[in-house]
């Protein structure tokens, strides 16, 4: 049985997550900019440049960067395994995903065939170097639990889109993109969505739910089958999408109904939970699944009206759902890990982690955030909506910066400043 | 046969239990809470001590390994009594944000602490253990009364 996990100095340094964490607001500010000065009538085509690259910059340049700087974090804690020369593997792919985000960015909007390719070198290398670290670090895991086999899952589906995205990135590359293109753009954004953030997040939800919130377990059958379910569900609708197009409904009520069922189960777990505690996090989760819900359903509905509201599900799931999820796991994250670490160093005389992230701060992100994605699904109806809700997506990603800035500096004050270490944890407890 | 595992599991259940009671009451009151506070830290302390005279000795004769995740399991304890003694000494003095900020500290850190033992540690002793396991239990149930 893999035991590695739980030995501390094989645990991964700080940095190991945190670089990733630390430059994924960045690039949602940078989407929102992008989508200020973009008008609404390009943004409503899943196909056109604009969309493109900005639907890349917030999946990769921030749901991706975060899904990767958690796991190497996680995947210790929650499945025992280590990933092989994290330290190393997370800084270079870091650095090269950055650049390929970058250059993809630069590449698409200028049609520039050598930062189309740098990019593609970039986030091939980047995402292929954590993905088989992660895959060589799950092959040691003996104890194969729900967790374990949804992470292993994701991983799977991970790795056949980013070759997908290789594919369909290389394609610009020219310029002429075929009729075969857009059915490979179409399953790398489904399997992405649901087969490799949606496997990822339910998951992690099994394990993070009971941890964080003290609320009930998932049920057996949850854990067994769902994530089994959705993929067989994903593969059907991949070859339903290939050879028996008007089919395809099927396949999509079938892997909706499990999401749809997912959220509702998050939202009961959460109103069960037995820590009555409220914060932003719990408020995080709760929109995450309304808007999982309504996204869900309408990615069904959308097959009847010719796929115009394609974008709005992407808005709802990809925005109002995996976002939400991602930020309210890094805020519990980040405090954690700067506490977890300056504790294991000795440090006993340090801010608890409710004192690292100012409550009302993060509470004033999550309504701009929520205001914003709100604001961008009606301005499919009222256009004008799309610069004051960029705005607001903006000013929520600074804040989230700061908020995630503010515990790496009491880290770095801490490391700093060396104060005293404090020796009274070692005269055992008063009671 | 008695199971180590299972054991042990009940009583994070029922730590679990004592810490949710006790936050709950923090809100109302933060006298009544002390005596709930102090009634987890028993419980805990209880459950550590099991752990680290009775099954984690048994574990390191078993397996030779000393330094390894027993010794995280320690380490872990010893960050968690601290915590525990500073929420109690936050509720003595009435301050409610620090015992918050400690028991939401401690909350995150006992569930993963936890999470490790019951997913990857227990079912390795209880591999290990298994011929020893009704007599690990007994002992472990003796030290109810002696603690």
């Amino acid at each position: 049985m893999e035991l590695d996990g739980l030995s501390v100095d094989q645990a991964p340094p700080i940095s190991a997550p945190v670089r990733f964490f630390i430059a994924a607001p960045i690039f949602g500010f940078i989407a929102g900019v992008l989508i200020y000065f973009s008008d609404s009538a390009s943004l409503m085509s899943r196909y056109s440049m604009e969309s493109i690259v900005i639907t890349h910059v917030i999946t990769i340049g921030f749901l991706g960067f975060i899904m990767l700087g958690a796991l190497t974090q996680m995947l210790p804690v929650l499945v025992g395994a280590r990933m092989p020369k994290v330290a190393f593997v997370s800084k270079y792919s870091f650095y090269l995903l950055l650049i390929g985000i970058i250059s993809m960015i630069i590449g698409l909007f200028k049609h520039n065939d050598f930062f189309i390719f740098l990019s593609s070198f970039g986030l091939g290398s980047g995402f292929l170097m954590m993905l088989g670290s992660m895959a060589i670090a799950l092959k040691g895991v003996n104890n194969f639990t729900a967790t374990v086999k949804a992470i292993s899952t994701s991983i799977v589906f991970a790795t056949i889109i980013v070759f997908m995205g290789l594919f369909l990135l290389l394609g610009y590359i020219g310029g002429n993109i075929s009729e075969y293109q857009v059915i490979v753009a179409n399953i790398h954004s489904v399997w992405a969505v649901f087969g490799f953030a949606g496997i990822l997040i339910i998951g992690v939800a099994f394990q993070v739910l009971p941890m964080f919130y003290v609320a009930p377990k998932f049920k057996s059958f949850c854990k067994k089958r769902v994530v089994w379910l959705i993929s067989t569900g994903l593969f059907l609708w991949f070859f339903l999408s290939i050879f028996k197009e008007d089919y395809t409904l099927f396949a999509k009520s079938w892997i909706a109904m499990f999401f749809w069922a997912f959220s509702t189960t998050v939202w009961i777990k959460l109103s069960k939970r037995r820590r009555p505690i409220s914060d932003v996090t719990v408020w995080y989760w709760r929109s995450a699944s309304v808007f999982l819900t309504l996204g869900s359903f309408l990615w069904i509905f959308d097959e009847y009206f010719k796929h115009e509201y394609i974008v709005m599900v992407a808005i709802l799931i990809g925005g109002g759902f995996i976002i939400s999820i991602m930020i309210g796991m890094i805020y519990k994250i980040i405090p954690f890990l700067v506490w977890f670490h300056l504790n294991g160093l000795g440090y006993m005389s340090i801010p608890t982690i409710n004192e690292m992230i100012n409550k009302n701060l993060a509470k004033i992100q999550f309504v701009l955030f929520l205001a914003a994605i709100i604001g961008f699904i009606f301005s499919f109806y009222m256009p004008y909506l799309l610069k004051v809700s960029a705005v607001s997506f903006c000013i929520s990603m600074i804040i989230l910066e700061i908020n995630i800035l503010a515990p790496i500096l009491i880290y770095k004050k801490t490391l700093k400043s060396k104060p005293d270490f404090d020796m009274s944890t070692f005269t055992g407890i008063s009671s | 046969m008695s199971n180590i595992k299972e054991y042990l599991s009940t009583e994070h259940t029922k730590c679990d239990d004592l810490f949710v009671k006790m936050e709950e009451t923090a809100n109302m009151s933060l006298e009544e809470a002390q005596k709930l506070c102090k009634e987890f830290m028993e419980a805990t302390e209880h459950h550590f001590q099991i752990e680290e005279r009775v099954v984690f000795p048994k574990f390191e004769e078993k397996t030779g390994m000393v330094e390894g995740p027993t010794q995280m399991m320690k380490h872990e304890h010893t960050q968690m009594r601290a915590l525990m003694k500073n929420m109690l000494a936050s509720l003595e003095s009435g301050n409610k944000d620090k015992f918050f900020g400690y028991s939401e500290t401690l909350m995150i850190l006992l569930q993963q602490h936890n999470m490790k033992e019951e997913q990857m540690l227990y079912p390795m002793m209880q591999q290990h253990l298994n011929a020893e396991s009704d007599d690990i239990v007994d002992m472990m149930t003796s030290m109810k009364t002696e603690y």
